[in-house]
């Protein structure tokens, strides 16, 4: 039996300057269906559904969407709601010192009189929590509810405003086994109610356990729809899919020369500094070798940034177990002025927010890792601050006219050498790249790339976190997988491709036994 | 960049201004310097009182410091002095200090830049003026404290006051009056307000006012039922009247819940206006409360028996002995002789002392027969 | 045009603030027939502001590293009333009274340092508190009663250098001194500066741009030197003064020229990122909020000096000048920005200002008003240079923390 659609996007195109983010998407949602959208980072999937709820109103985009029969033109995101459009995002965005009640009518407050209507509110409050299937006081503040709840909230707030179709944005990233298998139960339930939902994930387990088509979105196109029913869901389908593209030539050629292991980390256990008993990093084990390029591949939330920086000095999260060696030497970091000294480096992935004072000049920006290499006495010598900067300057090819001029005059790319610049003035042994090249232009990114198999030529450990699967190909010698919290593997760069990585990164059944992945551990070491 | 050639312009010309300036202030600043220093030489070995002997031209400027104008007395005192001296022929500086200390050297410092000759001062704090006024007499010029008396500095010439312990035993008999008039026969509960620690009259108020209460207290007829009786206990910061009612609001609800409080001693009629706000409130029966200042407001509540009585220190009087002496100075008379002499830590400073009037609803038309704003606030 | 800016060395707006300040001057002077430029005002200006702006000083790191102190009038009241009672109850001798309250300062400031970088509770409401503890506090020790201070004290609130030497300089050699070597200092930073950036960037600059440069410092230090000479016999450059540019000296040089130093500005600016540049953000707040409460008890010993008294009304409203000294002086209120000179610079701008109304006879209630609104302009100016996309002016008025040369403030260059 076809059931009707709900909803058809036909030639979706949207352009953001210079970035065509989306190109003549195609999606077609059946009304009832569990549809999933799935695609690696930035392939567009976000932008698409902010599109459909009128995040980017009519107009900014090009192309035609046809909702329950009629073609609609959602200026702002409260008309797409009036029609019965819900989207749930990956961040929630209740607030946490209001009660249930006052959530889910905040803006939507039944008046009597000018005055709240507490009463009626509340009883409905409960009506729609014991469709969500929580059974909590609506009184509860929000900032008493574990995650999962709070998404059970999010979503009877919807329902309280009558969603016909309702977006969910990675919903399970921040769950737990037991609050996703609560939401899949409910979405099943909302299904059995003709209330179809969208689901984006990467996951593919999940995908396949719960949806009733899938839609994958590559570079801003629709690459492929599958239709469950109509045979299994085919993993590797998707996969290829949502990586099928070759890797060109667009990373330089290397010959790298791995010497001795010299950065070793072993047993090592985080908490969530915000959500206690929460692991993120389950007793994690890896090495890099003196001129090895080793990558780290993991879907966002994953726990690779988290790893790195509960490693570099205990930046984040809370320090359970585990040791660390540098040549051999256990040692002991306890704050990132020690792990500096220690000769760690980190790179973090968020350049304006992490990674520099935009305040800043040059100058001050490249020696503000390692004060110390510039004090005669106890005062700094702006003169020899001077030299530093020049030589980092012409050695990395920042392209600027003086390094007195504010790091917030660079394009990215060149910001991005001035933040190397900065920790390669710490002279490391091992140096960790998060997303080095994130919003880099592609000429650039080249530079990049060489710089780093510079360093590693010097003998240097190198780490690169990056949710790029063909730049960790294109550029590492080894790759580690992460899945929440835990490496669920290794591969070597000759055997690696897009997807087997995709699949350790998505933890799927094929690659889960235990006994597989330490093998494999073995296998390279 | 036409701003900026404006800019430029700007500059050059502000240059060359310094520098003409550099040369014409040099010959001024040259001839003067000499002078003053011998002069400074001689003033330090004449006496005080000696110092204007010489006189000074009849429209010469006198600086007048107050330090606020948060009460009607300082109030007619700035504009008194405004429209007298300026009467007399002087050039009037008159500046209030919004009772801040730092202020108020400043302005004593001001006033001698613009060249005054003799610096009337009511001070924010008496003791804080120390090195401004030593400042002032080392350019010659005489100080006369004004209504307060100016402490630990040897730079004070004169002060011009109402006899303060004398306002207080005022104070204190009136209180006795009161009580005996309204509230029949003792014993009576009191309490005791004293005025802002930093004002150096405050203290002799009070003991001028306990020279009449305490034997009163010790033979029982005055009970003061909280026992706060020292002027520590008492004081009003910064003669601050919110400051009195909370205080009057606390001891209201702390001691008299089942009390009658009969009479209050107040050093003037803002903090008597706020013990008898607070008493109000708290469902009393208004005591006899004493008062001083005659402020306008307080004339009225005399006149409608919500306060007891006041003591006027009429301010024409205060500013009208200040001229006299300044008048007498520029004549190149020197300071006449004082009524008393104290000691304010560093040296006998020569006191005017004026003496004040007690008023009550009997003899208020009397006593401001001649004030006409006053009198007419007696309907 | 062109000439000119070779000769400051940058654009001119670098210079508005003083300019500014110049013109103020003038202006003042001309309104007040020449009341304004001369010796004793100028000194008056000097020992009448010097504890503000000494507060200012510490006012400016708390602010880079975006934090505020309400608690400094407090702390200075209160630290000048124990040295008073300290001298006068325990018949301490006057040093070791300066000293206790010096220790009683760092000790307040440690306490409120403690608060922000151990529990992170804002340093607005840490020094919220701390100014009603310690005003609070300088009531209770004082019992509301003015107390004298040891008359030695007097030199650190208004005395002056001594004099010596020869008579026909026709002025205080001791500032005379001081003038000379201001100057001197000046022409060897600059001579110095010319010849290493020739051996670093290999571009040596004009000679005669910095001779001017030299020459047009060197006349107005020596126009200054000049005024604060030639007052009456025995008063100088006052020594309050000379505390100040010797502090000055010392903490633009900790701004601009040590490891903390960078660590303020690195904090202020992106504390993450600091964070994760291995700067230790929580030490780097305890120890400015500590030398904060150590320059308020400075300025209230300086103040106490200049008053022959500490009263329990001391420093009353006194953090808000020096927040204005540092808000007009072009520090972001977002943090990160701001250096020690364009303070000072900030701070004499109001002092002028008062003073100039003062000798006209303004009233202290219009000098208010007048003060509100020149605070107002002068960051809304910043503001809108930064919305037009351009370098903020005011800001940029000492480019030193940007390595460009300093030599707008000649005193205080480091040498």
């Amino acid at each position: 039996m076809e059931r009707p659609l709900i909803l058809q996007m036909q030639g979706i195109t949207k352009l953001f300057p210079g970035v065509r983010a989306l190109d003549d998407v195609t999606l077609e949602v059946r009304q009832g269906d569990i549809h999933a959208i799935c695609g690696e980072n930035g392939a567009g999937k976000s932008t698409l559904m902010n599109v459909l709820s009128g995040v980017y109103p009519h107009g900014s985009y090009e192309g035609k969407i046809i909702y329950m029969g009629n073609e609609i033109a959602f200026r702002d995101i409260k008309e797409s709601e009036r029609a019965g459009i819900a989207i749930i995002h990956q961040e929630l965005t209740m607030i946490p010192e209001l009660s249930i009640t006052e959530n889910i009518f905040l803006g939507n407050e039944t008046v009597n009189h000018g005055l709240i209507d507490w009463d009626t509110e509340r009883r409905r409050t409960a009506e729609l929590l014991e469709r969500v299937g929580l059974t909590i006081d609506p009184g509860t503040l929000i900032k008493h509810l574990g995650v999962g709840q709070q998404q059970l909230v999010e979503i009877a707030k919807a329902l309280s405003k009558n969603v016909r179709l309702l977006i969910l944005d990675e919903p399970t990233s921040a769950l737990n086994e037991t609050d996703s298998a609560n939401l899949f139960e409910l979405m099943r339930g909302l299904k059995s109610r003709d209330i179809t939902c969208i689901m984006i994930s990467h996951k593919l387990n999940e995908i396949a356990e719960i949806a009733d088509a899938v839609t994958v979105i590559r570079d801003g196109r629709t690459v492929e729809n599958f239709h469950v029913k109509e045979g299994q869901i085919d993993e590797d389908c998707i996969i290829r899919a949502m990586v099928g593209r070759s890797i060109e030539n667009r990373y330089p050629s290397h010959e790298s020369n791995p010497g001795e292991v010299i950065f070793e980390v072993s047993d090592w256990r985080v908490e969530d500094p915000d959500i206690p008993g929460r692991l993120i990093c389950k007793d994690s084990n890896f090495f890099v070798r003196a001129g090895e390029i080793v990558g780290f591949a993991g879907l966002m939330g994953a726990g690779r940034t988290e790893l790195m920086r509960s490693i570099f000095g205990r930046n984040y999260g809370i320090y359970l177990g585990g040791s660390i060696k540098i040549k051999g030497k256990e040692i002991r970091v306890a704050s990132v002025s020690s792990a500096i000294r220690q000769g760690i480096a980190y790179v973090p992935e968020d350049r304006k927010n992490l990674g520099l004072n935009l305040i800043d000049t040059i100058r001050i920006t490249t020696v503000s890792a390692n004060l110390k290499a510039i004090l005669r006495g106890r005062l700094l010598d702006l003169d020899k601050e001077f030299q530093v900067a020049e030589q980092q300057r012409s050695s990395l090819n920042v392209k600027t006219n003086s390094v007195n001029s504010g790091v917030s005059t660079l394009s990215g790319g060149n910001q991005q050498k001035v933040v190397l610049g900065k920790w390669m003035f710490t002279e490391p042994e091992v140096l960790i790249l998060d997303e080095p090249t994130r919003g880099i232009d592609v000429g650039a990114k080249y530079e990049i790339y060489r710089l780093i198999q510079k360093l590693a030529d010097q003998g240097k450990a190198v780490i690169i976190v990056s949710s790029e699967l063909p730049e960790l190909l294109g550029i590492s010698d080894r790759i580690y997988t992460v899945f929440e919290g835990s490496i669920t593997g290794v591969l070597n760069r000759q055997e690696a491709n897009q997807e087997k990585l995709m699949r350790m990164m998505t933890n799927t059944s094929k690659l889960d036994s235990n006994s597989e992945r330490t093998e494999m551990l073995y296998e390279i070491s | 960049m036409k701003k900026k050639k404006c800019l430029s312009q700007i500059l050059v010309a502000s240059l060359i201004m310094s520098m003409a300036l550099t040369g014409c202030g040099g010959a001024r600043q040259a001839e003067s310097s000499a002078a003053p220093a011998a002069e400074s030489a001689a003033s330090v070995a004449s006496a005080p009182a000696a110092s204007g002997a010489a006189g000074f031209a009849a429209d010469s400027t006198i600086g007048v410091a107050l330090p606020w104008l948060g009460t009607q007395n300082w109030k007619e005192a700035d504009e008194m002095f405004r429209t007298q001296l300026a009467a007399a022929g002087f050039k009037a500086i008159v500046q209030h200090a919004d009772n801040k200390v730092p202020q108020q050297q400043q302005q004593i410092e001001s006033m001698i830049q613009n060249g005054a000759k003799v610096i009337v001062v009511g001070p924010v704090d008496g003791s804080q003026l120390g090195s401004v006024l030593e400042e002032a007499k080392a350019a010659n010029i005489t100080v006369i404290g004004y209504d307060r008396l100016i402490e630990n500095t040897t730079g004070i010439d004169g002060v011009v006051q109402f006899g303060s312990v004398k306002t207080g035993e005022l104070q204190g008999q009136a209180l006795l009056d009161g009580l005996a008039a309204k509230k029949g026969k003792g014993p009576y509960n009191i309490e005791l307000f004293g005025g802002g620690p930093a004002d150096p009259n405050a203290p002799n108020f009070f003991k001028g006012a306990m020279t009449v209460l305490q034997p009163k207290i010790d033979d029982g007829t005055l009970v003061v039922v909280s026992g706060q009786k020292d002027f520590t206990q008492c004081a009003t910061l910064d003669w601050d009247n919110s400051k009195a009612q909370a205080r009057m609001d606390s001891l209201l609800s702390g001691f008299y819940s089942k009390k009658e409080i009969d009479g209050v001693l107040s050093p003037n009629d803002g903090i008597a206006r706020a013990i008898i706000t607070a008493s109000e409130q708290a469902g009393q029966k208004i005591p006899v409360v004493s008062g001083l200042d005659a402020e306008n407001e307080s004339v009225e509540w005399i006149w409608s028996g919500k306060q007891y009585s006041t003591v006027a220190k009429p301010t024409d009087l205060l500013v009208g002995k200040t001229i006299e002496i300044i008048k007498s100075l520029q004549a190149g008379s020197g300071m006449p002789a004082p009524t008393t002499k104290v000691n304010n830590g560093k040296t006998d400073v020569g006191v005017y002392e004026l003496a004040p009037l007690v008023v009550t609803k009997e003899n208020a038309k009397e006593v401001f027969a001649k004030d006409a704003g006053r009198l007419a606030l007696l309907k | 045009m062109r000439y000119l800016k070779k000769v400051l060395g940058g654009g001119l707006r670098q210079y508005s603030m003083v300019i500014a300040l110049v013109a103020l001057t003038l202006i003042f002077n001309i309104t007040s027939g020449g009341r304004m430029i001369t010796s004793s005002n100028f000194q008056n200006l000097i020992s009448g502001n010097a504890y503000v702006l000494v507060l200012a000083i510490g006012m400016l790191m708390v602010i880079v590293i975006g934090q505020i102190d309400l608690s400094v009038g407090s702390v200075a009241g209160f630290s000048g009333m124990v040295m008073a009672l300290a001298a006068r109850d325990l018949g301490w001798p006057w040093w070791l009274a300066v000293l206790l309250s010096l220790a009683i300062g760092a000790a307040a400031g440690a306490w409120q340092g403690f608060w922000l970088s151990r529990f992170g509770i804002p340093g607005f409401i840490t020094t919220l508190g701390g100014m009603m503890i310690f005003r609070g506090g300088v009531i209770w020790i004082s019992k509301s009663i003015s107390v004298p201070a040891p008359t030695e004290l007097k030199v650190f609130g208004s005395g002056y250098l001594p004099e010596w030497g020869p008579a026909f300089t026709g002025m205080n050699n001791s500032t005379l001194l001081l003038g000379i070597l201001a100057i001197a200092a000046f022409a060897f930073t600059q001579l110095r500066r010319r010849k290493r950036s020739a051996a670093l960037t290999g571009k040596t600059e004009e000679l005669w741009p910095v001779v001017v440069r030299i020459i047009l410092v060197a006349v107005v230090i020596g126009y200054i030197t000049w005024i604060f000479g030639t007052g009456r016999t025995g008063t100088s450059f006052p020594i309050p003064g000379l505390i100040l540019v010797v502090l000055v000296i010392i903490y633009n040089t900790i701004t601009q020229r040590t490891r903390f130093g960078r660590h303020v500005y690195a904090v202020g600016g992106n504390k993450t990122s600091a964070a994760l540049s291995g700067v230790n953000v929580q030490k780097t707040y305890f120890l400015t909020m500590l030398n904060m409460s150590l320059l308020a008890a400075l300025a209230g010993i300086m103040f106490v000096g200049r008053s022959t008294a500490a009263g329990p009304s001391d420093g009353t409203g006194w953090e808000m000048d020096a927040i204005a000294s540092v808000f007009i002086g072009g520090a972001a209120v977002s943090g990160g920005v701001g250096t020690i000179t364009a303070t000072m610079v900030g701070g004499l701008v109001m002092a002028v200002l008062n003073s100039g109304l003062m000798l006209m006879g303004v009233g202290a209630d219009r000098t208010q008003v007048i003060k509100g609104f020149v605070l107002l302009a002068a960051v809304a100016f910043d503001v809108f240079n930064k919305q037009q996309g351009r370098a903020s002016i005011i800001g940029r008025l000492f480019p030193a923390k940007e390595g460009k040369p300093q030599e707008a403030n000649p005193a205080s260059s480091d040498s």
